[in-house]
């Protein structure tokens, strides 16, 4: 996906990242971007994704304390947010498709807790849905 | 036969709107103090809904985006989280109501106090979003669900004036007595209640749900044209009743039994029969659309798995935050709160927070990106935009309204 020209704000941040599977592995909540010394145009190095990137997108205290509150949830002060490579973006459409599992990922770290600590020590949640 | 099967999406999410415990006593309360006068506001919300949970199905269908998705993306984080928080707010508020809703009917068919049954109730809504397929869920309750239309049989039977009744929903007045504020606030409440935002958020998850795609458009229309309708019908049909036999007595709705008087005064025992598992199915409904929308659309804004196609662990965030909240409800309607008192308001706040919800979708269902050939056309766009502007003249008017009448007393 290298070399195309897109509006950023229209047609990535706040999609959808999906990952091989087509599960859900978080939101474009902020992107990095180069900026080339040579005054050729920026262009995106990577997606963020989770609190820790939403919060300063939103400011003001409503993003302090989410950023605050993850931290807690993680017990961890300076938690980064997770960072996909724009190498491993396959497909941008109404949702942006990676090329690797969220496993792999590993971005998921509120997501593996809630499992741990909840939702695996309830009878029944590794049955498959609908 | 197969087709018909598949329309229970769109029955069970219009339960939720038009005949959730708040709206079966307020339809009532509305028949019993205006007749027929307000039965125009029925038709303008159901029309209103068709059009827009038409727009949030295809999108659905058509790019596999739920309906909170393109909130925070046309609306950018911040409106969106202003949304999220008002729009999760009500919803929660409208569960938490559910919950006591089906106690109450339980209570009217057992005489035994409904807060004994709130935490059994809670047990058995977060029972079938941990276990149940979302298909087979949809099917039992909207089935059951049907069997309000117990009221439109009544209404039948006790064979009223219809010319009279079709006189007082054609040329609509105010009864002598009532004020004209009054009736602008229950005007907006049944408006809102047709379009309260969980229901687009459920029925364009759910469409997500069931995996429609391009080929389902034919199966999405079918649910909205069919779903909503009915409900607008069950709903117009339990004013009727109210309107036939409470109006001439002057005798006023509080309670759940008030409602069902009139069906069993026209059809004995075997009306309040169908009548119980009417009002427990639709409230069950309603507190499974409630309790999944509020997880669909806080995992929806923040980007996590949802839904109830994959093991509950692969939805881990989603599954943590529809257990909280249905354990809340159930607390908060513990405290002794009237689940109907709790509906009535929250379906004003829901106006404040309608125009929030619907203009995103009125925008992706033009966006060629998304929608490819399945873009509006023309007169939906005309009608979409004219509903817009209603909706946001409600959204002004509808909480000094609320604090004015004083919620319509």
């Amino acid at each position: 996906m290298a070399g195309r020209v897109r509006d950023l704000a229209l047609h990535l941040l706040d999609r959808q990242v999906l990952d091989t599977d087509g599960r859900a592995v978080g939101n474009v909540d902020d992107v990095e971007l180069h900026v080339p010394e040579d005054g050729s145009p920026p262009y995106v190095v990577a997606i963020l994704t989770g609190p820790q990137a939403l919060g300063p997108r939103l400011g003001g205290l409503l993003g302090q304390w989410l950023v605050f509150l993850s931290n807690a949830l993680a017990r961890n002060q300076d938690e980064e947010p997770g960072r996909i490579g724009w190498e491993l973006v396959t497909d941008l459409g109404s949702a942006v498709t990676v090329a690797k599992s969220r496993v792999e990922l590993g971005v998921h770290a509120n997501e593996d807790r809630a499992r741990e600590y909840l939702v695996d020590r309830i009878p029944g949640a590794r049955d498959a849905g609908s | 036969m197969k087709s018909l099967l598949k329309i229970f999406l769109g029955i069970l999410t219009a339960i939720g709107g038009f005949v959730d415990i708040g709206d079966l006593v307020a339809n009532a309360v509305i028949g019993a103090r205006f007749g027929l006068a307000l039965a125009w506001v029925v038709v303008l919300g159901v029309i209103g809904i068709c059009l827009y949970a038409d727009m949030s199905g295809r999108v659905a269908a058509v790019s596999g985006r739920g309906t909170f998705d393109l909130v925070r993306e046309r609306l950018g984080p911040r409106m969106g989280l202003a949304n999220l928080l008002a729009s999760t707010f009500v919803t929660f508020l409208t569960l938490a109501a559910e919950i006591g809703g089906v106690a109450l009917a339980l209570e009217l068919a057992t005489s035994v106090s409904y807060l004994l049954f709130v935490p059994l109730v809670a047990f058995g809504v977060w029972i079938v979003v941990w276990r149940m397929p979302f298909e087979r869920m949809e099917q039992a309750f909207g089935i059951l669900g049907l069997c309000l239309l117990a009221f439109a049989v009544a209404l039948w039977q006790l064979g009223p004036d219809w010319s009279q009744l079709l006189h007082q929903a054609v040329h609509p007045s105010v009864p002598d007595g009532e004020g004209h504020p009054t009736y602008v606030f229950y005007a907006i409440s049944l408006f809102g209640a047709a379009m309260t935002p969980y229901e687009v958020f459920f029925f364009s998850s759910g469409a997500v749900e069931e995996g429609w795609s391009r080929k389902d458009l034919r199966t999405e229309r079918l649910n909205v044209y069919i779903g909503f309708p009915l409900g607008g019908l069950l709903s117009l049909a339990i004013a009727g009743c109210a309107a036939v036999v409470l109006l001439p007595q002057g005798i006023s709705v509080d309670h759940l039994d008030q409602v069902a008087l009139p069906v069993v005064l026209s059809l004995g025992k075997v009306g309040f029969a169908f009548l119980i598992v009417g009002f427990v199915a639709a409230t069950f409904g309603a507190s499974l659309e409630t309790a999944l929308s509020t997880g669909y659309s806080i995992a929806q804004y923040l980007g996590w798995q949802w839904g109830k196609r994959t093991a509950p662990r692969e939805a881990a965030r989603f599954h943590a935050v529809v257990l909280v909240a249905i354990i809340l409800g159930a607390m908060l309607i513990l405290t002794t709160l009237d689940p109907v008192k709790v509906t009535e308001y929250s379906l004003v706040f829901s106006a404040v927070a309608l125009p929030l919800t619907y203009f995103p979708i009125l925008v992706v269902a033009n966006d060629r990106d998304y929608m490819g050939e399945s873009v509006n056309g023309r007169v939906v766009n005309a009608l979409g935009t004219f509903y817009l502007v209603l909706l946001t003249v409600v959204a002004i008017v509808a909480v000094p309204l609320m604090i004015a009448t004083k919620a319509g007393q």
